[in-house]
C-alpha cells in the first residue's frame, strides 16, 4: 500500500479504510469478502474486555434474529437469515444478546470466558 | 432517487453488509451503536457522514483506526451539521455544473450527521438551525442520551428533571436536575422542517420506517433517537433493550414524527403501558428519588408523562 501524506490530497478526497478499491459499495459486499485496510477497526480486537461470553446453541435457535439487530457490536454473526455464530474478537460480552433471545432455554447463555465452547454446551440448562 | 431498501422483516434486514465495524470502543452494551447500525442498514445507497464530538466520534475514530465504512468527517463539537451541509451543497453544485465524477452516476448519496444531546440541544443548535432554515437534503441525528456522557456526566438541556449527573448531583439538599428537559422536536418542527421524529432503538421497525421516510424526503430532517447509557444511567449493560423498552412503554419517550411543521402522527402506543416509576427505578440516576423525601416528584413524573400524551393525542386528532 502507499502511503500519501495528508498535503497529497485532492480536495474532496475521500479516504476509505480499505487496502485497495472495491468495485462496488460497501453495503453490497459481506465482511469476509472486504479488503480491510490494518486501520479500519474491523481488524482490531476487543476480545478481552469480555467478563463473560456469549456462548450460542444453535439445537435451540429459531433463527429471529433479535440477537443481530440488538447487538451493539457487530457480534452476531447472520448470513442468509440464519444466525450462525459470535464474532469473538469484537463481542465485548455486554450480554443482550442473551436478554433478548427468546428461545427457552436460551440459544445463547454467557458462561465464563475460560469455559471451553463445548462444555458449555454440555451444561445447558433444561427448559423452564 | 434510488430504490428504497426492501425490508419486509427481521430477517430481510439480517442480510444487510454492516457499513460500521466492532472493536471501535463505546461502551460493553452502548446504544449509540445499536441506532447507528439501524439507521445505516436501512439504505444501501452511499452514505456522506459525520459525527459531532462525543462518545460517538471519540470511540469510532481512535488513532490509527476507524470504524466506518463510507465517508466520515469530523471538524468539532458543535459543527456535525455545517459539515455534512457543505458536503451536501458542494455535491449539488457539482451535480448541477456536470462536475461530478462518473463513480456518482445513478447513485443517490445520503447525509446524515450524528450529534449526541450536548452537542444538539445545546452547543451545536445554532448550526442546526441554520442548516434547517437554509433547507439542506440531508438528515440530522441526535443520539440522546440526555447527558454529557464522553466528559464523565455532565447535565445537558436535555437531562430530564430529577436525573443526578455530576454537575446536578442529588443528596441532602438536592434532588438533582431542576431544569425540565428541553422539548427539542417541536423547536425543529418549528422550522417548518419537511419531517422529524422521535425514535428508539429497541423499535427497529419504526425506526427503519423513519429512517426511510427520512431519506426518501426532500428537505432536512430532524431524528431523535433515545440512547440508553449504561454507564451515565447507571444500569448494567445487558439491560439496554429493556430500559428502551421500559422508556417507550411508559411513553416517557413517546414515539411520534411531524411533517411540515404541523401533521403529527403517533407511530407506537403501548398495550401495556407502564407506570413512569418503573422506568425511573430502573436506573441509578434517579435512584435517590425513591427516599421519602423526593418521592413525590415520581408523581409529577408520571403527571407530567400523562399530560405530555394527552397533548399528543390531542394534536394527532386535530392534525394542527
Ligand atoms: C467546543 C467544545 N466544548 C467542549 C468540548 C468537550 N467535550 C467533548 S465531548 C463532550 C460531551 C458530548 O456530549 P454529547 O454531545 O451529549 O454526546 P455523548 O458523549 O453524550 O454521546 C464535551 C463537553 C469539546 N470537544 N468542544
Ligand atoms: S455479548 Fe454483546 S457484544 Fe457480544 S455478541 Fe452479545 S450483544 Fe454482541
Ligand atoms: S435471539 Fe436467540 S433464537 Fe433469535 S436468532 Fe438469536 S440465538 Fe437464535
Ligand atoms: S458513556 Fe454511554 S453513550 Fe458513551 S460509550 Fe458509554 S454507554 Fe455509550
Ligand atoms: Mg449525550
Amino acid at each position: 500500500m502507499k502511503y500519501l501524506g495528508w498535503d497529497e490530497l485532492i480536495p474532496g478526497a475521500i479516504l476509505f479504510s480499505f487496502s485497495e478499491e472495491m468495485e462496488k459499495d460497501a453495503s453490497e459486499i459481506l465482511p469476509e469478502d472486504r479488503p480491510y485496510a490494518e486501520t479500519n477497526s474491523h481488524e482490531a480486537y476487543v476480545g478481552d474486555w469480555r467478563v463473560l461470553k456469549p456462548v450460542y446453541n444453535r439445537d435451540l435457535c429459531i433463527d429471529c434474529q433479535f440477537c443481530w439487530i440488538y447487538c451493539p457490536d457487530v457480534s452476531i454473526i447472520s448470513r442468509d437469515k440464519k444466525m450462525i455464530g459470535v464474532d469473538y474478537d469484537h463481542c465485548k460480552g455486554c450480554g443482550i444478546c442473551v436478554e433478548v433471545c427468546p428461545t427457552n432455554p436460551k440459544s445463547l447463555l454467557m458462561f465464563e470466558e475460560r469455559i471451553d465452547n463445548d462444555d458449555a454446551l454440555a451444561q445447558w440448562p433444561e427448559k423452564e | 432517487m434510488s430504490e428504497m431498501k426492501k425490508i419486509k422483516n427481521l430477517k430481510d434486514f439480517s442480510t444487510s453488509a454492516d457499513r460500521f465495524e466492532g472493536a471501535n470502543l463505546l461502551c460493553p452494551g452502548c446504544a449509540h451503536s445499536i441506532i447507528v447500525r439501524e439507521i445505516l442498514n436501512a439504505t444501501n445507497d452511499p452514505l456522506i457522514l459525520s459525527a459531532a464530538t462525543g462518545c460517538l466520534e471519540v470511540c469510532t475514530a481512535v488513532y490509527p483506526y476507524t470504524s466506518w465504512d463510507n465517508s466520515w468527517i469530523h471538524i468539532g463539537f458543535e459543527n456535525a451539521s455545517t459539515a455534512i451541509a457543505g458536503a451536501e451543497a458542494m455535491y449539488k453544485a457539482r451535480k448541477r455544473k456536470g462536475k461530478l465524477p462518473a463513480s456518482c452516476e445513478g447513485k443517490s448519496p445520503k447525509f446524515v450527521a450524528f450529534g449526541g444531546d450536548g452537542a444538539t440541544y445545546d452547543i451545536g443548535f445554532q448550526w442546526i438551525s441554520g442548516c434547517f432554515e437554509r433547507g439542506h437534503d440531508m438528515m440530522y441525528v441526535c443520539l440522546d442520551n440526555e447527558v454529557y456522557a464522553n466528559t464523565g456526566g455532565q447535565r445537558s438541556s436535555s437531562t430530564p428533571i430529577g436525573a443526578s449527573t455530576v454537575t446536578t448531583p442529588a443528596g441532602r439538599v438536592s434532588y438533582g436536575e431542576k431544569m425540565m428537559k428541553k422539548d427539542m422536536l417541536s423547536i425543529m418542527a418549528a422550522h417548518g422542517a419537511p419531517y422529524v421524529a422521535q425514535v428508539a432503538p429497541n423499535k427497529w421497525k419504526d425506526m427503519v420506517k423513519k429512517i426511510q421516510k427520512g431519506f426518501a424526503t426532500e428537505g432536512p430532517v430532524f431524528i431523535n433517537a433515545m440512547s440508553a447509557c449504561t454507564t451515565e444511567w447507571k444500569f448494567a449493560p445487558d439491560d439496554t433493550i429493556a430500559i428502551s423498552d421500559l422508556a417507550t412503554d411508559s411513553l416517557v419517550f413517546p414515539l411520534y414524527e411531524i411533517e411540515n411543521g404541523t401533521k403529527l402522527t403517533i407511530t407506537y402506543r403501548p398495550k401495556n403501558k407502564v407506570p413512569v416509576r418503573d422506568y425511573l427505578g430502573a436506573q441509578g440516576r434517579f435512584k435517590h428519588l425513591f427516599k421519602p423525601q423526593y418521592e413525590y416528584l415520581i408523581d409529577e413524573w408520571q403527571k407530567m408523562v400523562d399530560a405530555r400524551w394527552e397533548y399528543l393525542q390531542r394534536r394527532e386528532e386535530a392534525s394542527v
